[in-house]
């Protein structure tokens, strides 16, 4: 069970209201709602190509400009919507207050640059009144996870593997102190084993730090023990929505309860995998 | 100052001997070239005249000063042959080459174009001029040309090509075609049109050129910069917040270089031959510029004095073939698809 219910402690500190986002005639995503409190932690659940990786992107808008894609309703962070900011704001609370880890973490680092020099980036853009930024580097990536930071952050990311490349993605996130942090399914590229230090690393650090996070995720495996709420997407529209063990425990949707049983379990032989008939499946 | 991906590169293009060598020679040769009026000169470098020594390459001397009648400079070739002079117990220092490019040494005998000789080693063109003289300045004012061409096309081959991959959508497609209409012009006709009513200047050329010389790459910057943008870590850097310029100008333009760098030795090396033909057919520099398309002209003009097809064959194709080791190595060593290709 989630510790105490964060959603009834405050305001929440994001919320969103009939969120649709249109490629052309595509409607990706339509009419979402949902909201996240400081220090929660909320999964979305979903397929490929359900929404649920534009609607993190759309919290900050960093979809493509219109016409080619459109954007509706509401996105409140604090007093602000973000769907009527202007791009400096926009600048402003990218990084700062929303920060992004991304699936593939070697293709999110720039190769020509330091991974120390990358993380001094974001500190010069968000935090400009840092006096020292190696020792403030050199503290991040101690912070994550990574050994010898003294030496490792003049490393270049071709240097580092898979797991230590998303620990840096990871400390550039965290270096700008953001309130959320969106995850876009950060194990996805990695192996099993890194898969768990990563999010046991992410877990660690909620607590230190005390922000809410967005996980996005395919998998009810990453869900279990990390995610306060989890809500579940399926073509473009939230089709569950509970805390975590209810919503595991006891699916309602027929996608839901899909997914739910392609979760292979020790000691039990796994059939073929459940697929899913979308005839007969009402978006 | 360099990543370490970048001196590997370094390292890579440097253990390409033929590249590396290439390269060496061809900025010998260049900086020797810079200073063509003392290495080849008919006006001495050092020389002794009654008790004071005279720098005659570095400063104007009127032959009033060493005896003469005139006020205009001083004959010192001729100066050199006086008996006064030689009464004096003065001696002069010629440069390597003892001619001046623009100068007829009519004095000589037989009639011009004259054969190699040890006066003048590689002979003289028809109007007595000595030809590695004329080779040398005209090297220099090839590989100038061609080295301000490169450098000015490829910084607005990076500028259009970098807005329309950025941008895409409507400034993409409108740029692209408004290229395709620009490259259709014909080169040829704008040269001599603009020659003719503006002078055919170095400068007046080099604009004429750098018209039509930065399409090429900005076909290339415009991909590169179109696939960057997409690139996680390009969005990776626009999610923490970083603004258009610095996006640009950080992390896609560094990574956009290894085209430029590639190319710029075929740049470099179109930009010498395009120099020379026009020369060639009389549209260039105007006489008396020492340059190699004039003399290639010479060349098929005289062809019972084969020194003048020779060495003005020779040293354009030499010049050519380094450039190509130079870019051939460089292209082997900054493109990662091609990483061990050649030794």
């Amino acid at each position: 069970m989630p510790s105490a219910d964060p959603t009834l402690s405050a305001a929440p500190l994001l919320q969103v209201k009939g969120l649709t986002i249109r490629f052309g005639e595509l409607t990706a995503v339509d009419g979402i709602s949902f909201q996240l409190a400081a220090g929660e932690t909320l999964a979305v659940v979903g397929e490929s190509g359900s929404g649920k990786s534009v609607s993190a992107l759309a919290l900050t808008r960093l979809l493509p400009p219109p016409p080619a894609c459109r954007l509706g309703g509401e996105i409140r962070l604090g007093d602000r919507d973000i769907l009527k900011l202007d791009e400096p704001m926009l600048h402003k609370i990218r990084g700062k207050e929303i920060a992004y880890i991304f699936q593939e973490p070697s293709s999110s680092l720039n190769p020509l640059f330091t991974i120390g020099s990358q993380i001094g980036e974001a500190i010069r853009l968000h935090r400009p009144d840092v006096k020292d930024p190696v020792a403030e580097i050199v503290r991040v990536l101690d912070l994550v996870g990574i050994r010898d930071p003294e030496k490792r952050h003049r490393d270049y990311p071709h240097q580092l593997s898979g797991g230590m490349q998303q620990r840096v993605m990871i400390a550039m996130a965290l270096v700008c102190q953001p309130k959320i942090l969106v995850a876009d399914e950060p194990t996805t590229a990695l192996d099993v084993t890194i898969q768990a230090q990563i999010i046991d690393l992410l877990r660690d650090l909620k607590k230190k730090l005390g922000m809410s996070v967005l996980m996005i995720t395919h998998n009810f495996g990453i869900v279990h023990g990390f995610a306060d709420r989890v809500i579940v997407m399926f073509r473009g529209k939230i089709v569950e929505e509970g805390p975590t063990e209810v919503v595991l425990r006891n699916p309602q949707h027929p996608y839901t309860k899909a997914l739910i049983s392609c979760i292979p379990r020790l000691g039990q032989r796994q059939e073929r995998l459940v697929t899913i008939d979308y005839s007969t499946l009402a978006p | 100052m360099f990543s370490e991906i970048t001196r590997q590169q370094f390292r890579r293009f440097r253990s390409i001997r033929r590249a590396w060598v290439s390269f060496w020679i061809l900025v010998v040769v260049y900086v020797v070239s810079l200073f063509s009026e003392h290495v080849a000169n008919d006006r001495p470098l050092v020389m002794r005249y009654g008790g004071n020594t005279f720098f005659p390459t570095l400063k104007f001397y009127s032959a009033e000063t060493f005896g003469g009648r005139y006020r205009t400079e001083a004959d010192y070739l001729a100066l050199e042959k006086t008996p006064e002079f030689l009464a004096q117990g003065g001696w002069m220092l010629f440069p390597v080459i003892k001619s001046d490019p623009l100068r007829s040494y009519l004095k000589e005998d037989g009639s011009p174009p004259l054969a190699p000789s040890a006066r003048h080693w590689l002979g003289t063109d028809d109007s007595a001029r000595d030809v590695a003289a004329r080779l040398l300045y005209g090297f220099r004012t090839s590989m100038t040309f061609a080295l301000v061409l490169a450098v000015l096309s490829a910084v607005m081959g990076i500028i259009v090509g970098g807005i329309q991959g950025y941008a895409g959508g409507w400034v993409d497609l409108a740029g692209q075609r408004l290229i395709e209409v620009w490259s259709a012009l014909p080169f040829l006709y704008v040269v001599i049109l603009i020659g003719s009513i503006y002078g055919q200047t170095f400068g007046v050329l080099l604009f004429v050129f750098l018209l039509f010389e930065w399409i090429g790459l900005s076909y290339y910057m415009r991909g590169e910069f179109y696939r960057l943008k997409h690139q996680t870590f390009t969005q990776a850097a626009q999610a923490l917040g970083a603004g258009s310029f610095r996006i640009l100008y950080r992390h896609i333009l560094p990574n956009a270089m290894v085209p430029v760098i590639t190319l710029f030795p075929f740049m470099l090396i179109g930009g010498i031959s395009a120099l020379t033909s026009l020369d060639f057919l009389g549209f260039g520099l105007p006489p008396p510029t020492p340059s190699w398309g004039e003399m290639l002209q010479q060349g098929l003009k005289y062809l019972y004095a084969p020194w003048l097809a020779f060495s003005s064959v020779i040293a354009l194709f030499s010049t050519l073939l380094l450039a190509s080791f130079v870019g051939e190595g460089a292209r082997a060593a900054f493109d990662p698809r091609s990483s061990n290709a050649i030794r």
